[in-house]
């Protein structure tokens, strides 16, 4: 391989065979949010809205540095995101202003 | 059981973390699951039913194929053929597209799944995968020395015996069929199913007696 090669050879997602350390046996509780945004992934599956190919490639679209740095949900909440503007489903700005809405919201709800 | 430690840990942390405040992140999902049901294209109705059908499928459900398939060589035989339609046989219903390959493990061979890409599992009947499933120690490493992994587990596989790492899709996933334990001849099927664990169904342990029986 030249030197830039190997850099197309494997996507950031595809580390089967990559040095890693060993291997820690923790395991959490998923927190509401994260089984809700597993229900939802599942249910615009079967709504043939976002497909789990579609999902892994949007995750994967994130890169390295994204991938490296959030959690699992929430690449696939940053990916479902970004895969519904491309679709046309819903626009940056109705996403904007809608998560605005829903933190003033929980701001309300907190603060009472 | 890992269901009974499920259900030990489901309780406590989720009071503790219904009173921290929403972060970004979670703002987003609500953000986006609202949108999708304002356009008309999710009902709300569906993410809660989809919550319970989650919260159903637990490891117990492949333990009770696994045990079906070691007391009935016919059932062993169809779900061999066809996991997806073994299962549903047992009335595991498959909520998804996905297809299912069961592997056995035999004298000869000893199987172990993973997903390198992400982490495709078969989420219908074992429920969502561990976190170090999802994490890129094992994905890295279970496809290229899985020996060393297997012993990270406690479990040594003799050098004569094939280790066989499948690795999943997003149409297809694999489920490990443990070779039954010696000693359990006559066994009920439910007291068999007890045997059979999560991670025997992964393939990084095999499946055991209890060490109380003697």
């Amino acid at each position: 391989m030249t030197d830039s090669a190997h850099l197309i050879a494997k996507l950031p997602n595809d580390i089967g065979g990559a040095e890693a350390g060993p291997i820690v046996m923790a395991e959490h509780t998923l927190l509401p949010w994260e089984k809700r945004c597993h229900a939802l992934a599942d249910v615009l599956d079967f709504k043939k809205i976002i497909n789990t190919e579609e999902k892994r490639r949007g995750v994967e679209a994130l890169g390295a540095t994204v991938i490296g740095n959030l959690s699992y949900y929430e690449r696939w909440i940053v990916a479902f995101g970004n895969i519904l503007f491309q679709k046309g489903i819903i626009t940056p700005e109705e996403l904007a202003r809608k998560m605005d809405e829903v933190e003033a919201r929980h701001a309300r709800a907190g603060g009472a | 059981m890992s269901a009974h430690e499920h259900e030990h840990e489901h309780d406590h942390p989720h009071a503790e973390i219904t009173a921290e405040p929403a972060g970004y992140y979670e703002i987003m999902e609500t953000a986006v699951r609202e949108l999708l049901a304002e356009k008309g294209l999710i009902g709300p109705a569906e993410i809660r039913r989809q919550i319970e059908v989650l919260d159903s499928r637990t490891p117990a459900l492949g333990a009770k194929v696994v045990a079906r398939a070691w007391v009935d060589s016919g059932f062993r035989a169809r779900l061999l053929a066809d996991g997806r339609a073994g299962c549903e046989e047992l009335g595991i219903s498959f909520y998804d597209d996905t297809q299912l390959i069961v592997l056995e493990n035999t004298q000869e061979v000893h199987n172990l799944i993973v997903c390198t890409l992400c982490s495709c599992y078969p989420r219908p009947v074992l429920g969502l995968p561990p976190d170090w499933y999802k994490e890129k120690p094992y994905r890295a490493r279970a496809v290229i020395e899985p020996r060393a992994v297997l012993a990270e587990f406690g479990t040594t596989i003799p050098d004569d015996v094939e280790i066989r790492v499948s690795d999943s899709t997003a149409m297809v996933r694999y489920l490990v069929l443990p070779r039954r334990p010696d000693g359990t001849e006559g066994w009920s099927e439910e007291a068999l199913a007890a045997l059979v664990t999560r991670d025997a169904m992964i393939g990084v342990v095999p499946a055991t007696l209890p060490e109380t029986v003697q």
